[in-house]
Parts: C-alpha cells; sequence; structure tokens
C-alpha cells in the first residue's frame, strides 16, 4: 500500500496529534488508525472523532487485562462510513480500582459495552446508570474475566458431582491406572504456564 | 382514562424468542410502553475458554458461539490469526472461503425466512425454507464432514479441499433454490397478511440508524449502503460482481425485502466463486499446534454475516494461547438498545415479529 493511498488515514492522526496530547499513534494498516491516550482524554478525543471528524458510528468496545503490568487496556473502536476507516482509542487504568469516564451519552450502545466491562473485569465508569446486573446473577466472586480467576479451581470449589458420578476424572488418569504406564501430556508439556 | 401498566416477561423459554433470553415488557392495554432485555441464561464463557486453549483448541470453540450461521466465526478467528501473525493463505483457499461464507448466508436466510413468517403466524413458509435449507446443509456435509458446525475455515487456509464432484452439486441445488424462490415470493412477499403485518411496523429512523449502531439488513433496509464486503473487503470479495441493495422505509418490510434481495445475490456469488476459482494449494501450514506461538499484537476483523457487521478484536501476547479473543456480533446492538427502543409503542404481539426482523441472536450477546 502506496503512502499516497493512506492519506485519509494520516490526516486523522495529524489533527488528533495537534488538539491532543497523545501517548503514541500510527496508522496500522490501509482502514486502521490507532492512538493511545490518556483516561481523562477518552471523551474529548471520541467526542472530537464524532462531531469534527465524521467516525460517527461506535462499532466495539473490548478490555484486555494486562496483569503483569498491573493494567486493564480498553479499546474504543469507531468506523467513519464515509472514509471507511477504523479508528482505535486505547487507554489503560489500573486493575485496582480502575475508573473511566462514561461515555454513553456519545453512543447509546455503549452502555451495554460498559456494564459488561464493569462486570466481567472490575472496571467502575463514573456515571453509568444501567441495570446492575448484566450476564451474572447474584455474583459475589472476582469478575470473571479477570486473568487471576481460576475457572477450574471455582468449579471445584462451587459445584459437586452430580450424585454416582463422583468419580468422574481425566480419562487419561484411568488408561494410566489400567495400563501402568505413564502417558505424556503434551498440553502440560508444551504450555507456557 | 388511563390503562392500567401491567408487567409481562416474554422468554427465556418462549417459541417466539430467537435463542434464550428475556424481554420484559411494560403495557397499558396491548401497546408497549418500556422494554427491558434481559440475558444471561446462555452465557457459556467461549472467551474465557480461549484463553486458557491454544491458537488451534480455540478455533474448535468459535463455531458454537452462533447456531445458525457458525462460518462468519470461524473466518472472523481464522483472519485475524493470519493478521497477527503475517500468514499467507492461498488464493484457492480464500475463493472457498467466500464460498461457504455465501452457502452460510443462504442458509441463514432460509431459517429466517422460518422465523420471520412463523412469527406473523404463515407456518407454511417455515416448512418449506427448513426443508430446502437441508440442500444447503448436505452440501456442508460433503464438504466438511458436519451439517452445523463445520470447523472447516481454520488459520492457513481450510481444512479440505473440495470433494469430487462438488461443483456440480453445488451448482444443481443453487440453480434448485433459484427456482425456489419465486414460490417463497407467491407465498411470503405476496400474501396480504405479511404485507400488513411488516409494513409500517418496527422503524428504525435513518438518520440515527448509524449512530445507533444498526448494522446489515436492518441499516440496508433504511436505505443506507453498507456492507463490510464492500466497505471493508476481505478474502477475495473485491474480485467479484455483486451489489449492495438498500430500501427506504427501515421497517419489518424493507428489511424483508432486502433480505430477499441479497439471498439472489449470494447464489449468484456461488456461481462466480465456483467459476473463477484457481487451482493450487488450500492449505499453509501450521507449525505443530501445541508449540504454535503467535507474535504479540492485536487485530480487528470484520465479516458480513447474514445479520450484520461481525466483528473479532484479537490480542496476542506472543505465546500459544490467546490472550483476549473478544467477539462483537450485531446482536449485541441490535438485541438490546435497539430492541429496548424500537419496541416502545409497538404491539405486544410483534415482539417476535420484530425480533426476527432484526435477526436477534443471543449466543453473540453473552458469548
Amino acid at each position: 500500500m502506496s503512502e499516497n493511498n493512506l492519506h485519509n488515514e494520516q490526516k486523522l492522526l495529524n489533527l488528533l496529534e495537534k488538539k491532543f496530547i497523545l501517548k503514541g499513534g500510527s496508522v496500522r494498516r490501509e482502514r486502521r488508525v490507532e492512538v493511545k491516550v490518556e483516561p481523562k482524554e477518552i471523551v474529548p478525543v471520541l467526542l472530537y472523532a464524532k462531531e469534527n471528524s465524521g467516525y460517527t458510528a461506535f462499532t466495539h468496545m473490548s478490555c484486555v487485562d494486562w496483569i503483569e503490568d498491573g493494567e486493564f487496556e480498553v479499546v474504543y473502536i469507531l468506523w467513519h462510513p464515509e472514509e471507511k476507516i477504523n479508528f482505535f482509542v486505547k487507554t489503560r487504568v489500573s486493575r485496582d480500582n480502575g475508573t473511566l469516564p462514561n461515555i454513553d451519552f456519545i453512543w447509546r450502545q455503549a452502555n451495554t459495552y460498559e456494564r459488561e466491562i464493569r462486570e466481567m473485569f472490575g472496571i467502575q465508569f463514573e456515571g453509568l446508570v444501567g441495570r446492575e446486573e448484566f450476564i451474572l446473577e447474584d455474583w459475589e466472586h472476582m469478575p470473571p474475566m479477570r486473568r487471576d480467576f481460576d475457572t477450574a479451581k471455582f468449579v471445584e470449589k462451587t459445584y459437586f458431582y452430580r450424585p454416582g458420578r463422583e468419580d468422574a476424572k481425566d480419562v487419561r488418569e484411568y488408561v494410566q491406572e489400567r495400563t501402568d504406564e505413564e502417558l505424556p501430556d503434551f498440553a502440560k508439556k508444551y504450555s507456557r504456564d | 382514562m388511563r390503562e392500567k401498566s401491567t408487567t409481562l416477561y416474554i422468554g427465556p423459554q418462549h417459541p417466539g424468542i430467537t435463542g434464550n433470553m428475556m424481554v420484559k415488557l411494560q403495557v397499558e392495554g396491548d401497546t408497549i410502553v418500556k422494554a427491558e432485555t434481559h440475558v444471561g441464561y446462555l452465557h457459556r464463557g467461549f472467551e474465557k475458554l480461549m484463553e486458557r486453549r491454544n491458537w488451534l483448541q480455540s478455533f474448535t470453540i468459535v463455531c458454537r458461539i452462533c447456531v445458525p450461521e457458525p462460518d462468519p466465526n470461524e473466518e472472523n478467528y481464522s483472519r485475524a490469526v493470519e493478521e497477527i501473525e503475517g500468514r499467507e493463505v492461498p488464493e484457492r483457499a480464500k475463493y472457498i472461503r467466500v464460498m461457504t461464507l455465501e452457502l452460510a448466508r443462504i442458509a441463514t436466510y432460509l431459517l429466517w425466512y422460518g422465523g420471520q413468517s412463523g412469527s406473523a403466524g404463515l407456518l407454511t413458509m417455515g416448512q418449506w425454507s427448513v426443508g430446502d435449507r437441508n440442500y444447503i446443509l448436505d452440501l456442508f456435509e460433503d464438504l466438511t464432514g458436519g451439517r452445523v458446525y463445520h470447523m472447516y475455515i481454520w488459520p492457513g487456509g481450510v481444512r479440505r479441499d473440495l470433494p469430487e464432484g462438488f461443483k456440480e452439486k453445488a451448482l444443481r441445488t443453487m440453480d434448485y433454490l433459484e427456482k425456489r424462490l419465486d414460490d417463497y415470493d407467491k407465498l411470503l412477499f405476496e400474501n396480504s397478511i405479511f404485507q400488513k403485518r411488516a409494513k409500517g411496523v418496527g422503524i428504525i429512523d435513518k438518520n440515527k440508524a448509524i449512530e445507533w449502531g444498526v448494522v446489515g439488513p436492518p441499516l440496508r433496509g433504511c436505505g443506507i449502503q453498507s456492507d463490510v464486503r464492500k466497505d471493508d473487503p476481505y478474502e477475495v470479495y473485491d474480485k467479484l460482481d455483486f451489489e449492495v441493495p438498500a430500501m427506504e422505509g427501515g421497517d419489518v418490510w424493507t428489511r424483508a425485502l432486502v433480505r430477499r434481495f441479497e439471498i439472489r445475490q449470494s447464489i449468484n456469488l456461488v456461481r462466480q466463486v465456483l467459476d473463477k476459482m484457481p487451482g493450487g494449494e488450500y492449505y499453509n501450514k501450521i507449525p505443530n499446534p501445541h508449540k504454535w506461538t503467535i507474535p504479540a499484537g492485536d487485530a480487528f476483523v470484520k465479516t458480513e454475516s447474514a445479520r450484520g457487521e461481525f466483528g473479532y478484536y484479537m490480542v496476542s501476547d506472543g505465546g500459544n494461547k490467546p490472550r483476549r479473543v473478544h467477539v462483537k456480533g450485531p446482536a449485541y446492538v441490535h438485541g438490546i438498545t435497539l430492541l429496548e427502543n424500537l419496541l416502545v409503542g409497538e404491539n405486544v404481539a410483534d415482539v417476535s415479529f420484530i425480533m426476527n426482523s432484526l435477526g436477534t441472536c443471543p449466543p453473540e450477546i453473552e458469548r
């Protein structure tokens, strides 16, 4: 892809660089522009993109747990219906008591995304109004999409085996018992954990 | 005199609801004054499961996210992995992928015919179209071994080449379906019951549609030409000849007309793809799946599914498992914020009619 064809992508990046303090920004490829900002810049950048630059469609919002950095990365993905460009706005908040501004006054469907992220990761959104429970009902444990939430351990602790199925275990263990043979566990052998 | 207000719960188990979710309605008489979508009956934690499985094991999970149309999930997953890794896909595989996606689109629309007409009380249509859908599933069985879940489009290409005689069989099926569509028109679109039920019901405001996050046939039914296959072309869609239909109106009727047009277009696309398909390799082999690591990075890829824009946001930390896979289905917006707003002022009897026209699919809301 030549430089010339990425003109629209670069234009947005130059405008934002002049107007806001960015922590980073790049044209990833054709139709993909990315900027990184502080949480307090989220609302101004998104509003500017919607009102002044034509990024009127809110496509997606996602959250990634970077447990080793002690941070969550929240990604807002916008779409320009005329220039056909996806615009990524990324920000990072602390894993402990991380708070982000609420953006459902800009796009009302963001309300659903924010409610899910609040429930699944534990990030609070200032002024977010909406039903407390989205998917989980009466959940009292750690938000389950956090990396340190161990699904297998939770299941072992919370649920019991159906009567008559108490001995349910890995089929490989049965084979090992019967044949008295050590079977290789490939998944464990090559796992990075 | 103000009528007494009543709370009605439709779902989570209800023949009119497209899956397991609940719509809580506040009604006065039989007019809806408030609607709330409640989900949580179907949460299987796919995204969490994928974080604990390697790249190939995760691929077998993604098709389970949507029963009527699993292929966009597979294609999105594979393309996201390929984009982060920089893996080349053989040209033939791209053509086979497009064919699979278009066959899946036809199958989904045939199922939609059943749902849309069934929710209006026209039950014959569903018997016909779901019966004809089986011919597409037959093709899938020949091609992939599976009728509903295919696990066919995987990173690097597709799992198998076309079997012998597949092209002829597929073309015969397309000819048959094209003829059947005329019968469908007589049964559904020329039916005055359907016309009266569909016209002027569930109107989406054209000026707000993009801002509200409407995608796919509902957006094109508002008169806005928007299709990921044209706007952000993937695979070989830029080499194929097709149009994006758009019709003014924004109601259930125009959404149905858009789908009626698109199913014919998909038949045409399948023919084009089978005609233009080059020879050669169909798979760029991946390394040992246990040792297969993907460089750190992220990607957002999109597909035009039968219900609208389907997206995957994928992050890799350089390991042998995904760091995060976030699925964005059209129902995430259509089934919650849009549905809650559209239902206000409508009749209780139109709830499932409108839901079907939006293509609401609860498994996409709670992955």
